[in-house]
Parts: C-alpha cells; sequence; structure tokens
C-alpha cells in the first residue's frame, strides 16, 4: 500500500522553510476559490506539478489525486443531473420524476461540474503536498508561530501521530473478527456497512481506553505546568526563507489584482460566456503560473546557498 | 525518599477500596520490586506516588503520601514530574511525539527549560539508555522495546529521584524484555536512582532487586528481601509466579529436604542442588519417553509454503509441517520470525503466495475464512480486540450467528460455554467491564462455542500474570482433552514445557527445529527452560539432561 505519510527526504522541496510551503498552500487554497475562469483554475492545478515532481513523491500524490477523482466523477454526475439551469440541452429523458421535474443534462452544468472539479483538485494537489513534504511536527510549530493556541495545535499533532496506531489496530480486529466468522464482502451494500461495525466498535472502544492512557503519560510528564512553554526545535527565517515566504504569499496578491480586475471572471449560467481570451488574459495567467510555481526554482536556490 | 502512611483510596464509583490502609517506606537508591495478582492495588499505588492519584482519576482517599518531603497528595501531577518518573506498560501509548528527539524534550517544553539546557539534557538521556542512533527516527517505526526505551529516557530527561515503572515488559517479547530491565538495573546500579518497578515475570528480576513487595486486594501482604518473601507460604498461595527454580526448591523444603535459602539463578541453584542432585542417583541416564506420541490423523498440512506481503520480502520460506489430531504444537521464534503469518494460513486469513495448506481436507486457497472457521478457531493475543458486543452472551453467540446456526442450538451452545468458563452471573454483563482474565475467558469462549477441531493461539499469555496464565492453560488442557488440536505461539519457554508435545522453531520464514519438547528445549543455552539450565550441570551425575519442569525433576530427585 503506498503510504499517504510524511518520510523524510532530502529533497529541497522537503527542505524549503514550512512556513512558507504552509502559506504557498493557503494561497492556492483561497485562489482555488475566488478564480472563476476554467482556464484559470486548470492552470493553477497544472502550476502545483512542478512541486510534486521535485519532492518525488508522485506516486503517493498521485493516490491522493486518484481517490479525488472518484469524487470529481460523482460531483461531476450530480450536477449534471440536478442542475437544469442551462441553456444548451443534451439530453432530456422521456419521463418526469416527481419533485425534481424533466431530468435535464445541459452542456452548462457539466462545464460548471468539471470547474468545480478542477478547484478541487488545485486544493487537494496543494494539500497532498504539505501532508507528503512537511514533517508533521514543523506543521504544529508553523501553526504555533502564527499564533494558534498551543492545545489545539496538540490535538492536530496527536491524531497524526497516532493514524498509524490505528492503523494496525484496524488491520488486527479485522483479522479477528473474521476468523470468528464474520463475513464483510458478502451480502447487500447494508449488509457489509452493518458488518464494519464489529471492527468499528472495538476499534472505538481500544481508542478510548488509549486515551485515557496517552493523558495519564502526558501528564506525568507535565504537560500542561504552564503557558510559557519552551520549544526545542524551532523555525528560523533566513535571507532566503523571507524571499520565499513573499513569493510564496505573491500568486495571492497578484489573483487578487486579477480577480478583481475581472480577468478571471467567467459565466456560467444560463449559457457559456466566451472565453475572451485576449493578450490581457493570457499575459494574467502566465504571471500567475509563474509565481504559484516559482517556489521551485527558489527551493533549488536555497539548498545551493546552504551548502556553500 | 518515599514516605506512605494510612493510605485508603476508592475509586470513584468503587464500593470496594483499591488501596487500605498502606504504610510504606522506601529509601533513596533502592531496587524495589511490586508483584501481586492483578486488581491487586499494584497499579494503584504506583499512581499516588506521582499525584495520578487523585488528581487525575478523581475518587477519595486518605492518608498521607510524600515524596522527597513533597505532600504528593497537595501538588499537581505535573508539578511531580521532576521528582517521580513514571513509565507506562503500553509503550504505544505513552509517546506523543512524531520523532525520537522530539519526544524526549516533550517533559523539558513543558517545564519551560531554555534551549541549551533540552539539548544538554536530551543527550545525556539518550547515552544513558544508549539510544543515540535513534534519535532522528519515527516514533511509530520504532520496535516494541526501543519505544520502551525512548520512554524512559523522555522520563529520565527530568531528572526524577524515583523512577517508577508499571510493567514495562509485559508487551515486550523476552529479549526485549531483558534489554529494558537491564537498562533499568543500570540506572539503580549506577545513577543511584531508586526504582519501583511493577513485574509478573519473577524469573528476570528477582535477583536484581534489593527488595519484594506483595499486594494484594490492596494491601501489603509481605514486605522484605526477595528470598525471604519467596520462601513465604501464604505468598505462594496469593499466586505470585515464583521462578521456576524457586519452585522446586520450595517443594524440596516440603519434601523435607533442608535447604538453607531460596535461590535466585541458576548459579545459585546449581551450588544448592549439588547435594540433592548428587545423592538422588538417577542412575543412569535414561532419557525421559516423548510425552504422549500422537499418532492421529493429520488434520492441517503445509506444503512448501511460501509467502510474501505486497511489496515486502518473503517472510515464509518454502515451510513444510504436518500437524496432527490431538497434537499440542507450541510455535516459536524470535520476533519477525514468520511465527504469526504461519499460523494466520492455518485459518485462511492469508492465502500462500506459494505452496498449499490444507485443513482437513479443504484447501485454504479454496476455502473462505468463515468456511475454515467452523474448524479452525483463532484466540488473539488482546481479549479487547475481540470484544464489541453489549453482553457477554451476544459475544459468545456471535460467531454462531455468522455461520447460521439455528436459535435453540446457539442457545444451548451459549449456556455451556458460560458453565464451563464461569461467566454464567455475568451473561448480561458488559463485557468490557470485566476484570482481564474475565474477558481472556470471554475471548476463549467466543471462539470455542463454534467446536473447532483446532485452536490456535497467539500469545494468548503475554504480560499476563502467573495465576491468569495457569487458568488459561487450564481451559486449554481441558479443550485439548476432548481430542482437539491446539496451536500455541509463544515466546514463553516455560509454558511450553509444561503443556505443549512439539516445539515448531521457527527463523527467518524457515523451519529450524521441529521436534519433541524434550529434544527441542534441552541443552540450549538461554533457550532453554531455567529447571533444563539447572539440571543440565548435573549430567555427568546421571541426571537426565532433558529434564523441564518442576514436576520432571522432582519425580527424577525420586
Amino acid at each position: 500500500m503506498i503510504s499517504f505519510r510524511y518520510r523524510e527526504r532530502r529533497t529541497p522541496i522537503h527542505r524549503l522553510n514550512p512556513l512558507c510551503k504552509l502559506l504557498w498552500c493557503a494561497s492556492i487554497l483561497v485562489l482555488a476559490l475566488i478564480l472563476d475562469h476554467p482556464l484559470f483554475l486548470l492552470l493553477l492545478f497544472l502550476s502545483t506539478l512542478p512541486l510534486v515532481f521535485a519532492a518525488g513523491v508522485i506516486k503517493e500524490w498521485a493516490s491522493f489525486i486518484r481517490l479525488t477523482l472518484y469524487l470529481c466523477i460523482a460531483i461531476i454526475i450530480i450536477n449534471a443531473l440536478l442542475s437544469y439551469s442551462g441553456a444548451h440541452v443534451l439530453y432530456q429523458a422521456p419521463f418526469r420524476v416527481p419533485v425534481l421535474g424533466i431530468p435535464t443534462i445541459t452542456l452548462e452544468a457539466v462545464v460548471f461540474g468539471v470547474a468545480m472539479c478542477l478547484r478541487l483538485l488545485s486544493i487537494i494537489s496543494a494539500f497532498a503536498i504539505i501532508t507528503l513534504t512537511v514533517h508533521p511536527d514543523d506543521i504544529m510549530l508553523a501553526m504555533i508561530k502564527l499564533k494558534l493556541p498551543y492545545k489545539s495545535v496538540l490535538v492536530t499533532s496527536l491524531s497524526t501521530r497516532f493514524m498509524p496506531t490505528l492503523v494496525d489496530d484496524a488491520e488486527r480486529i479485522t483479522d479477528v473478527q473474521r476468523s470468528r466468522g464474520l463475513e464483510l464482502n458478502r451480502g447487500s451494500l447494508f449488509k457489509r456497512m452493518k458488518n464494519r461495525i464489529h471492527i468499528i466498535m472495538p476499534l472505538l472502544s481500544n481508542s478510548l481506553d488509549r486515551t485515557v492512557q496517552v493523558a495519564e503519560a502526558m501528564e506525568s510528564r507535565a504537560f500542561g505546568s504552564g503557558s510559557n512553554r519552551t520549544y526545542y526545535r524551532d523555525i528560523k527565517l533566513n535571507t532566503i526563507d523571507v524571499i520565499s515566504l513573499v513569493l510564496a504569499f505573491s500568486p495571492l496578491a497578484f489573483g487578487i489584482f486579477v480577480s478583481v480586475s475581472g480577468y478571471a471572471a467567467y459565466r456560467y449560467y444560463p449559457a457559456l460566456g466566451a472565453l475572451n481570451l485576449g493578450i490581457d488574459t493570457w499575459s494574467a495567467m502566465a504571471v500567475l503560473t509563474l509565481l504559484s510555481a516559482s517556489l521551485v526554482p527558489l527551493a533549488f536556490l536555497k539548498r545551493r546557498l546552504e551548502l556553500d | 525518599m518515599i514516605r506512605i502512611r494510612g493510605l485508603t483510596f476508592y475509586y470513584s464509583d468503587a464500593v470496594q477500596p483499591a488501596l487500605r490502609d498502606i504504610d510504606l517506606d522506601i529509601a533513596g537508591g533502592e531496587f524495589v520490586l511490586i508483584t501481586g495478582p492483578s486488581g491487586g492495588g499494584k497499579t494503584s499505588l504506583c499512581r499516588c506516588l506521582n499525584g495520578l492519584i487523585p488528581h487525575f482519576y478523581g475518587g477519595r482517599i486518605s492518608g498521607e503520601v510524600e515524596v522527597d518531603d513533597i505532600k504528593v497528595l497537595e501538588r499537581p501531577t505535573k508539578e511531580m514530574a521532576t521528582r517521580v518518573g513514571m513509565v507506562f506498560q503500553d509503550p504505544e501509548n505513552q509517546l506523543v511525539a512524531m520523532d525520537v528527539e522530539r519526544e524526549i524534550a516533550f517533559g523539558l517544553e513543558n517545564l519551560a527549560f531554555p534551549r541549551p539546557i533540552i539539548a544538554r539534557r536530551l543527550e545525556e538521556s539518550l547515552d544513558t539508555l544508549g539510544i543515540a542512533h535513534l534519535r532522528h527516527r519515527q516514533v511509530h517505526e520504532l520496535s516494541g522495546g526501543e519505544k520502551q526505551k525512548v520512554a524512559i529516557a523522555s522520563v529520565l530527561a527530568l531528572h526524577p529521584d524515583v523512577l517508577v515503572l508499571d510493567e514495562p515488559t509485559s508487551e515486550l517479547d523476552p529479549h526485549s524484555a531483558e534489554e529494558v530491565l537491564s537498562v533499568i538495573q543500570r540506572l539503580n546500579d549506577e545513577l543511584g536512582l531508586t526504582v519501583v518497578l511493577l513485574e509478573h515475570r519473577l524469573d528476570r528480576v528477582v535477583h536484581l532487586i534489593d527488595r519484594m513487595i506483595v499486594m494484594d486486594g490492596g494491601r501489603i501482604v509481605a514486605d522484605g528481601d526477595p528470598r525471604r518473601v519467596l520462601d513465604d507460604e501464604t505468598v505462594a498461595d496469593i499466586g505470585v509466579g515464583a521462578p521456576p527454580i524457586a519452585r522446586l526448591v520450595q517443594r524440596l523444603k516440603q519434601r523435607g529436604n533442608s535447604i538453607a535459602a531460596i535461590p535466585l539463578t541458576v548459579k545459585e541453584g546449581r551450588s544448592m542442588l549439588n547435594d540433592a542432585f548428587r545423592q538422588a542417583r538417577c542412575g543412569e541416564a535414561n532419557p525421559k519417553t516423548p510425552a504422549k506420541a500422537t499418532d492421529g490423523a493429520p488434520i492441517i498440512k503445509v506444503e512448501h509454503l511460501w509467502h510474501a506481503y505486497p511489496q515486502g520480502p518473503s517472510t515464509l520460506k518454502g515451510v513444510d509441517l504436518e500437524i496432527r489430531r490431538g497434537e499440542f504444537v507450541s510455535v516459536m521464534g524470535r520476533n519477525a520470525s514468520g511465527k504469526t503469518t504461519l499460523v494466520k494460513h492455518l485459518n485462511g486469513l492469508l492465502k500462500p503466495t506459494k505452496g498449499k495448506v490444507t485443513v482437513g481436507e479443504d484447501d485454504t486457497r479454496k476455502a473462505t475464512v468463515a468456511q475454515l472457521s467452523r474448524r479452525v478457531g483463532m484466540v488473539f493475543q488482546n481479549p479487547n480486540d475481540h470484544i464489541f458486543a453489549d453482553t457477554v452472551e451476544d459475544e459468545i453467540a456471535f460467531i454462531l450467528k455468522n455461520l447460521g446456526f439455528g436459535r435453540g442450538e446457539i442457545a444451548d451452545r451459549v449456556d455451556q460455554m458460560l458453565e464451563i468458563f464461569g461467566l454464567g452471573e455475568y451473561r448480561k454483563r458488559y463485557p468490557r467491564l470485566l476484570s482481564g482474565g474475565q474477558r481472556q475467558r470471554v475471548a476463549l469462549a467466543s471462539v470455542l462455542v463454534a467446536r473447532p477441531e483446532v485452536l490456535i493461539l497467539d500469545e494468548p499469555t503475554r504480560g499476563m500474570e502467573y495465576r491468569l496464565k495457569s487458568e488459561l492453560m487450564g481451559f486449554i488442557e481441558r479443550y485439548r482433552g476432548e481430542g482437539n488440536t491446539v496451536v500455541l505461539v509463544t515466546h514463553d519457554v516455560e509454558i511450553v514445557a509444561e503443556y505443549a508435545d512439539r516445539v515448531v522453531l521457527l527463523s527467518e520464514g524457515r523451519v529450524v527445529i521441529d521436534g519433541n519438547k524434550h529434544d527441542a528445549l534441552s541443552q540450549a543455552l538461554l533457550f532453554s527452560p531455567q529447571i533444563n539450565r539447572l539440571v543440565q550441570a548435573f549430567a555427568r551425575d546421571g541426571v537426565p539432561g532433558n529434564i523441564l519442569t518442576v514436576d520432571e525433576a522432582l519425580e527424577a530427585l525420586g
């Protein structure tokens, strides 16, 4: 099984300052939400690819994307079936469904669904890069740097810490219950779901027991002694990091400008708008893509400078 | 160092006190072992030492607990962290960070130590435990023993005066357990750290300690030099699992032999029992005849079995094995030698990558796990993994419902199981709230109710106290007495010596020894049971070299 977890690697992307990767990810997230134009969204997605290649996490990233694609197919189908607002009808059913009316698939609804998926894919891709290239403890440190409350941050980090344990638990319990004649892959869908209960119940109970024990161990090691906790590791910012922070933020700044000036606006309903590919739009797209992919050359530069 | 007076404690919803009127003084630098049956109050006492009781657990408490002249009951646990270091049973549940360095720094960070001091203490702790090579490793990749060492290091970094360890080795295999215990001994010997250790496996620790305390029913029932405590008959009655050598000497004393003291190690035992064995004149060395020759028909056949997990190396490399009806086979071997992988093939949980496994006349490749579960039952180490139902009754009936039995048949069989396992009064109870021993019985009943012909147990006695172990093995003996077959995966040589007929030793996925337990377990070095290591010295005097248990030794002594 390909792991969804962080693994220690020495690529320039892994060594990039975690704050900077987080800020970059936040930029992609906001951009994916404010940009409407399907071409912009496509480019946004594509601009995350150089990081994936540079970090050497293609296989793991692909498994994130594969899961997302299933969701995408569902989104496109559901949107096409339920949204009748488009003007270009591709297919109309010969019957009526109560409440919904006559099922109609329109070109607009399909295109809109596709654009939604591009949005989703960009966001997932950015998050996958964070998950695969930032040490979970560094995410925690970065969040503390950003003045999030320590306790909430710790809970997040604990849940990552115990993920592998939970997976092991689940595998063990599955073996136990199968040995007791439980058949997980037989019967109706409902029956299969119901059978999972026999795995989920011990899993939950075990995890609850575990929480008490973890709390006890933390308490015994002076957890919660006071608000002025120190941190052994620290995220230090050197000049290159400051530059990368600015660069990580730049696609967002530029994206907001593009969005406000209306280059990335697009109308889906009632009829698809023209793509409006003037020279301004082309250059806006080019700049945006360059900016969001700019972390890659910077990461290599950083490595050069730090090795010297 | 530690002073306890009149300590009585009730958990918040309990009628019976967990601790009754405890008085205890522990001096600085002592190595104290606390043992006794589970539910006897050992863990509760430990929790009082750093204030987890009453601050974390609540409940009603009276009396005094002082550590370093600090009244523990009035101070929060986190203030006690620099005085009392606590290490818990399950290494998995006490590590909170992703990597080793951060784990060790965690306590120091909480106490707001400046970075240079954290860095220094980190180095110290890593070196003291000898785990500097693990410093950049991820916690979840470590083995159980390594995790437990990291847990000790992370507590040690706070420079406590007392180290309290609550069954630190019960989740570990013997080799890692040995390593962890020797680390603890070194901390006591070389740093003069006061150590309070809870442990069931007395044969591994009893020679290291200064003082042994036995608790039962919330009280301290024996306290003092381990030789004296082990000699005490009331202690033996409670069911403290004295090391086999100590049991042998106890029995000899009952028979009227005069032996000065209880030996704690094989070395001591050899010199103390020298006369007894020499006088015994066992005659010519007649190797014991194999216990019960098994001539039953083969029930499980493993033919040239290879197995590899996806994207992994082979874990089994050509295993051939035939298990006959009525046999008690014990599968042994180091961690990752393929033991569990092998037995998971016997009930179809795993399918052969190459080769063939047949149960009766069924090829496991063609049968489902559910179909095989009628013939082959499997009990896993942790009963908590078995238990999910609302009542003991439902739990036991589960397998029968899955196999499509009729209602009347189910009711009959469940009643029968409740009766055999003494669970009748608990039939409507929520199984998770039962004691450890009762839960183990529920787990066993929930498998045996299907009346399988083969029972596979994967380390069922790991971390179990002596009394529960013998109880469990009693049930298994009984099941086998009905003509059934038992396959036991275990690290516990003493259990194997006592109960099994045949030993299959795996190493790196291959069978390296397969034979009668008397041949397999005797004349080995550390791998032999304690009694066998004792008698090896007397082989020249005609004592059979393949004696494994206390009873066999007594018999040889005439």
